[in-house]
C-alpha cells in the first residue's frame, strides 16, 4: 500500500483515537478485526465501555484452555508409544508407528474441535484470535508435528507469554518441543549445525529479510545446537552444543541461543517486524510502509517489548480506525466459521466431518498452516472452490444436522457432547421470525448478518420484498434469505 | 421470489439483450462475468461432445460387501452371518457362487444386459477402520500411512484438465460438502449443487437476492483490484454457472422415470447437466447411511433399493439420450464391513468390499478375485484389488490421462473397460 493512500501521516497514525470518533461503526470495526465478528450485544457493551476499558477487559489475561481429555491421555501414553515404536523388528515398529499416528490424529481432531468451541465464545474471541496471530508467526504444523500434546503445549507457551515480554516469549518458543521438531533443531549439533531454525528465527519470526546476513544465520545456528526434545519434553544436550565464539550482528562472544535472541531484540528491525505482521493479520494484506511501522516499532521497543502494551496501542490507534481499513479485509476461513457461530448463536459440533472438513475445504485447517510462512491470507482465500465451500458451510448451519446421514461414531460423539448449545439454527427460530412483518424480518436478517448496513434503506427494502414472496412457508423463505446474506461478498469482508 | 433467475444472463446473447434494458449489469460492466469478457475477446472453443465422463457415487458409512455381492455357495458365509445371511432362494444369481442382494434387481438386470461390472474385494494394505480417515484415504488415493492434502480427482484437474471453456466447472458435486476428492493444488472452478435440489424451488434459490447484493452501491464503488471487487467477480462467475445449471435442471425432460428420493434426483440432475452438453468431466454424487451396526437387515435392503433403482434409472435415461457410451459410473465406500456379524444383528467396520462400475462400455460381470472368507473370529477380509488399481484403470483408460503421475506410482489395471 503506497503511503499516498493513507489518510493519516506517520506522526498521526499511532495517536490514540479521539473519543468523539468512538462510535458504533468504529466499535463494529474493532470487534470484527479483533475477534471473529461484531454481534449486537457485544457492540453495545463495548461502545459503552470505551476503547481503553474494552481492551483491558479483552486482554486482562489470555483465557486458560484445558487440555482435552484424549490429548491428556495421549500425554500419559507418549513414553509407552515411544517404547513401542522403538521395539521389535521392522514390521512391528511399522505397526506401532501406525497405531501411534492414528491415536495422534484422533487427538488432533479433539484438540481442534475443543479449541474451536472455546474460541467461538464471544468473551474468548479477541484473545484466541491474538493466539492465532502469534501462532501464524511462530508456525508449527500438524503435518510434521503429529503429536497433539506438543501442539497443545506450543499454544500453551503462547498463552503463558503472549501478553508480556516478547524476547522472553521468543526464548520460551525456541525451546518449544513442537518447534524443535518442526524446524529440525533436533538435528542441530555442534559437529553438523542445521540452519533451519536460525534462518526462520531471523526471517519469519523476528526481523524479516534484509536485516541479517547469511553469516549471521550460520553463526546463530551454532548457538542453538544441543536443543532437543524427547517424547514431547525439551532438553538441552550440552555435549551437542557448540560453546565456541560466534559473531552475530557484528558482535562476538561464546553466545548461547538466549544470547542470540537478546541480540535480535537490539536490532531496530525487531520492533517494526511484529508491527508489520500485526498489520498484515489484522488490517490489510498490503505491507505497512516502514514510515508507519517504524514509529510504533520504536515505541514498542522502548516499552521493553511488552506485548500487552503493543496490543492496546495498536487497537486504539487512529490508524487502526482509518477509513481506508474499513470493511475491506477478507475474513479467513476460521474467522468466517467462528463468526458464523457467534452471529447465529451456535457452537461448533463435535463432528470432524462437519467442523474440520468445512474449514479444510475453505482452505484453512487449524493447527496446520501450509508451511513455515503461515497462511498468506487476502485474496488467496478466495477461489471458486473455496467460495463454494463457504456457501456450503453457511447453508449447512441453517438446517438441522441430517441425523440419518451420520455414522455411528458421529452419533456417539453427539451423545457424549451433551447439551453444549445448538450446532445449527433451530427451525423454530425461523418460524418465530416468520410471524413478523416483512420489514421487521428484513431488519432482523440484516442486523444478524450485515449489521453495518442496517441503515441501508435500499438493502432493507429489497430484502423485505424478497421475504414477501407469497410463499406458504415464510420460514423457508427466511432461511433462504439469511443464507444469501451470509454467502454474500459483503459478509466475507470485515 | 417470482423468477429468481431472470436477473442474470447466462449467455452473451442474453446479456446483450437484457443489457439494453438496463438490468444493472452494465452498471458494473468491469465486473462482468469472465465468460462474457472471454467470448467477446475470442470465439469460445467448440464443445467437444464426445468426451468421456466419470460419475462417482459415494456410499458413505461403509457398505456391507458380503450382503451386496453374496458368496452364497461358500458355507463359511452362513457361519459368519447366523442371522444376517440372506436366504439363498431370494438372491439374484450372478453365477454358481455369487449373487446380488434381492434389493439389487435393477442392477441385476443391467448386469444381464451387459452394462454392469463388479470389481470384487477392493481395498488397500494396512486398512484403517475410522470413517473419516478411511474415506480420506479413498478420496486422496493415499497409502494408509500417507497423508495427502489433495484429492485424486483434484490432481487429475491439475494435470490433465486444461482446455475447458471458461466458466465450465472441472468437477460438479451433488452433495452437501465439496468432496475431498476434488481438492487440488491449483485453483479450479468446481461446482456444488445441494442434494435436495429438485430443479425448481428449494435447495438454493437465493440467487436473485445475491445478485441484488452484488449490485449494491456500496460495492460498486470499489475498483476491480479491491477485495470487494475480486469477491464480487469470483462470485459472479459462480452465479452465472449456477443460473445456467438451474435452467438446465428445471427444463430437463428425463428419458426415464426416477424415484422421488434425493439420491435419484441427484442422478437425474447429473443426467440433465450431461445431456445439456456441459463439458464437466467429473460428477460426484453421494448416498449416506451405510453404517449399519444395528439391525441392518431392512436398513441395508432399503439402501440397496435406493442405490439400484437410482442407478438403473440414470442408466436408462442416459441410454434414451444416447449418452450411455460417454458415461462411466462407479461406486465406492470407505470400507466394507466385518465378515462376522455382531451381537446387535449388525456389522462393524471392516475392510475390503466390492464396487460397481456401470456403463455401456464396461465389461460386464465379475472382476478381480473374490475374498477368502476363511478368516479368524472377528478378523477382516484381506483385499485382493487395490483401490488405486481401479482409479488407475479409470484415469488411464477412461479419462485418458497419465494415471501414474496422478496416483504417484504404477498400479496394475483391472480389466473392466
Amino acid at each position: 500500500m503506497p503511503t499516498s493512500s493513507f489518510s493519516l501521516t506517520p506522526d498521526q497514525a499511532w495517536q490514540p483515537l479521539p473519543l468523539n470518533e468512538w462510535n458504533e461503526s468504529a466499535v463494529r470495526h474493532l470487534l470484527s478485526r479483533l475477534g471473529w465478528t461484531a454481534t449486537a450485544a457485544e457492540t453495545e457493551r463495548t461502545l459503552k465501555e470505551g476503547p481503553v476499558a474494552a481492551m483491558r477487559r479483552y486482554f486482562a489475561r489470555l483465557p486458560s484452555f484445558s487440555m482435552p481429555p484424549l490429548v491428556a491421555k495421549i500425554e500419559e501414553e507418549t513414553p509407552e508409544i515411544a517404547r513401542q515404536v522403538a521395539r521389535g523388528d521392522e514390521s512391528e515398529k511399522r505397526m506401532a508407528r501406525r497405531v501411534a499416528r492414528e491415536r495422534f490424529r484422533e487427538g488432533l481432531f479433539e484438540l481442534t474441535i475443543h479449541w474451536l468451541q472455546h474460541a467461538a465464545k464471544p468473551e474468548n474471541a479477541p484473545a484466541e484470535k491474538w493466539l492465532l496471530f502469534l501462532s501464524d508467526v511462530w508456525v508449527v504444523g500438524s503435518e510434521k508435528v503429529r503429536n497433539p500434546v506438543m501442539l497443545y503445549q506450543h499454544q500453551e507457551l503462547l498463552r503463558a507469554g503472549g501478553l508480556s515480554n516478547y524476547p522472553l516469549l521468543t526464548k520460551a518458543l525456541s525451546r518449544s518441543p513442537a518447534m524443535v521438531q518442526y524446524l529440525d533443531l533436533q538435528q542441530n549439533k555442534a559437529s553438523a549445525p542445521n540452519e533451519n531454525f536460525a534462518r526462520e528465527l531471523f526471517e519469519l519470526f523476528t526481523l524479516g529479510e534484509g536485516n541479517y546476513t547469511e553469516n549471521d544465520i550460520k553463526e546463530a545456528a551454532r548457538a542453538f545446537t544441543g536443543y532437543r526434545q524427547q517424547t514431547g519434553k525439551f532438553s538441552f544436550q550440552r555435549r551437542q552444543h557448540d560453546s565456541g565464539r560466534k559473531t552475530v550482528f557484528g558482535r562476538t562472544g561464546a553466545f548461547t541461543g538466549d544470547d542470540v535472541i537478546d541480540l535480535v531484540f537490539q536490532q531496530k528491525a525487531a520492533g517494526s517486524f511484529l508491527v508489520r505482521e500485526m498489520s498484515r493479520f489484522y488490517l490489510s494484506e498490503h505491507t505497512l510502509p516502514a514510515a508507519y511501522a517504524d514509529g510504533l516499532g520504536a515505541w514498542w521497543a522502548k516499552q521493553d517489548y511488552n506485548l500487552g502494551k503493543l496490543v492496546v496501542a495498536f487497537f486504539t490507534s487512529r490508524l487502526f480506525y482509518a477509513p481506508e481499513f474499513r470493511a475491506n479485509f477478507i475474513k479467513s476461513p476460521i474467522q468466517y466459521y467462528l463468526g458464523l457461530m457467534q452471529d447465529l448463536s451456535l457452537t461448533p459440533p463435535p463432528l470432524p466431518r462437519r467442523a474440520i472438513a468445512s474449514l479444510r475445504q475453505m482452505g484453512q485447517t487449524p493447527f496446520n498452516p501450509p508451511n513455515v510462512r503461515g497462511w498468506v491470507g487476502g485474496k488467496s482465500w478466495i477461489n471458486s472452490a473455496t467460495l463454494a465451500a463457504r456457501r456450503a458451510t453457511a447453508n449447512a448451519l441453517l438446517s438441522p444436522v441430517p441425523e440419518a446421514l451420520l455414522n455411528g461414531d458421529e452419533r456417539a460423539a453427539l451423545r457424549a457432547a451433551g447439551d453444549i448449545g445448538d450446532f445449527t439454527v433451530r427451525p423454530e427460530r425461523f418460524i418465530e421470525w416468520a410471524k413478523l412483518s416483512s420489514e421487521e424480518c428484513a431488519r432482523v436478517m440484516v442486523s444478524l448478518a450485515l449489521p453495518r448496513r442496517i441503515n441501508d434503506a435500499r438493502l432493507l427494502a429489497s430484502v423485505a420484498e424478497l421475504i414477501d414472496d407469497g410463499s406458504q412457508r415464510r420460514d423457508f423463505t427466511l432461511r433462504a434469505v439469511l443464507a444469501t446474506l451470509l454467502e454474500s461478498p459483503d459478509y466475507q469482508l470485515c | 421470489m417470482n423468477s429468481p433467475h431472470e436477473l442474470l444472463p447466462s449467455t452473451r446473447r442474453e446479456f446483450l439483450k437484457t443489457g439494453s434494458r438496463g438490468i444493472g449489469l452494465l452498471a458494473f460492466s468491469q465486473f462482468a462475468p469472465s465468460f462474457l469478457v472471454e467470448s467477446i475477446a475470442a470465439q469460445a472453443p467448440r464443445a467437444e461432445k464426445d468426451r468421456t465422463i466419470l460419475v462417482l457415487v459415494q456410499l458413505a458409512g461403509g457398505n456391507d460387501g458380503l450382503n451386496t455381492v453374496v458368496p452364497f455357495a461358500d458355507p463359511l458365509y452362513r457361519r459368519l452371518r447366523p442371522t444376517l445371511a440372506l436366504p439363498q432362494e431370494e438372491l439374484l444369481r450372478i453365477n454358481d457362487s455369487f449373487a446380488l442382494h434381492r434389493a439389487c434387481a435393477p442392477l441385476h438386470k443391467l448386469l444381464t444386459e451387459g452394462q454392469l461390472g463388479i470389481v470384487q474385494n477392493v481395498g488397500y494394505p494396512n486398512p484403517n477402520r475410522s470413517h473419516f480417515r478411511s474415506m480420506e484415504i479413498w478420496e486422496t488415493a493415499s497409502a494408509s500411512e500417507q497423508f495427502l492434502s489433495t484429492g485424486w480427482l483434484g490432481r487429475y484437474f491439475d494435470n490433465a484438465c486444461s482446455g475447458l471453456p471458461e466458466g465450465t466447472p472441472y468437477g460438479v458435486n451433488i452433495s452437501n460438502e465439496v468432496p475431498q476428492s476434488f481438492l487440488s493444488e491449483d485453483a479450479h472452478p468446481t461446482f456444488s449443487i445441494a442434494t435436495n435440489n429438485r430443479g425448481g424451488r428449494g435447495g438454493r434459490d437465493n440467487t436473485a437476492l445475491l445478485e441484488q447484493l452484488l449490485q449494491s452501491p456500496e460495492l460498486t464503488n470499489h475498483d476491480h483490484d479491491s477485495n470487494a471487487g475480486y469477491l464480487r467477480h469470483t462470485m459472479m462467475d459462480a452465479l452465472v454457472t449456477e443460473k445456467r445449471f438451474q435452467q438446465v435442471l428445471s427444463r430437463y425432460r428425463p428419458g426415464a422415470e426416477y424415484p422421488g428420493n434425493s439420491f435419484a434426483q441427484s442422478l437425474r440432475n447429473t443426467a440433465a447437466l450431461i445431456a445439456s452438453g456441459n463439458e464437466t468431466r467429473v460428477y460426484y454424487v453421494s448416498l449416506g447411511g451405510f453404517d449399519t451396526h444395528v439391525n441392518q437387515g431392512n436398513t441395508h435392503a432399503n439402501l440397496l433399493t435406493t442405490l439400484s433403482e437410482g442407478l438403473a434409472a440414470f442408466q436408462r435415461d442416459l441410454t434414451s439420450k444416447q449418452l450411455d457410451g460417454q458415461v462411466l459410473t462407479m461406486t465406492f465406500s470407505e470400507f466394507g464391513r466385518r465378515p462376522n456379524e455382531n451381537e446387535s444383528k449388525g456389522t462393524d467396520h471392516g475392510t475390503a468390499a466390492p464396487l460397481f462400475v456401470m456403463g455401456s462400455r464396461v465389461k460386464a460381470g465379475l472382476h478381480g478375485k473374490a475374498p477368502n472368507l476363511d478368516v479368524g473370529r472377528n478378523q477382516d477380509l484381506a483385499y485382493s484389488t487395490d483401490f488405486r488399481s481401479v482409479y488407475s484403470t479409470v484415469l488411464d483408460q477412461w479419462l485418458g490421462c497419465d494415471a501414474a503421475k496422478i496416483l504417484g506410482g504404477e498400479f496394475r489395471s483391472v480389466g473392466f473397460l
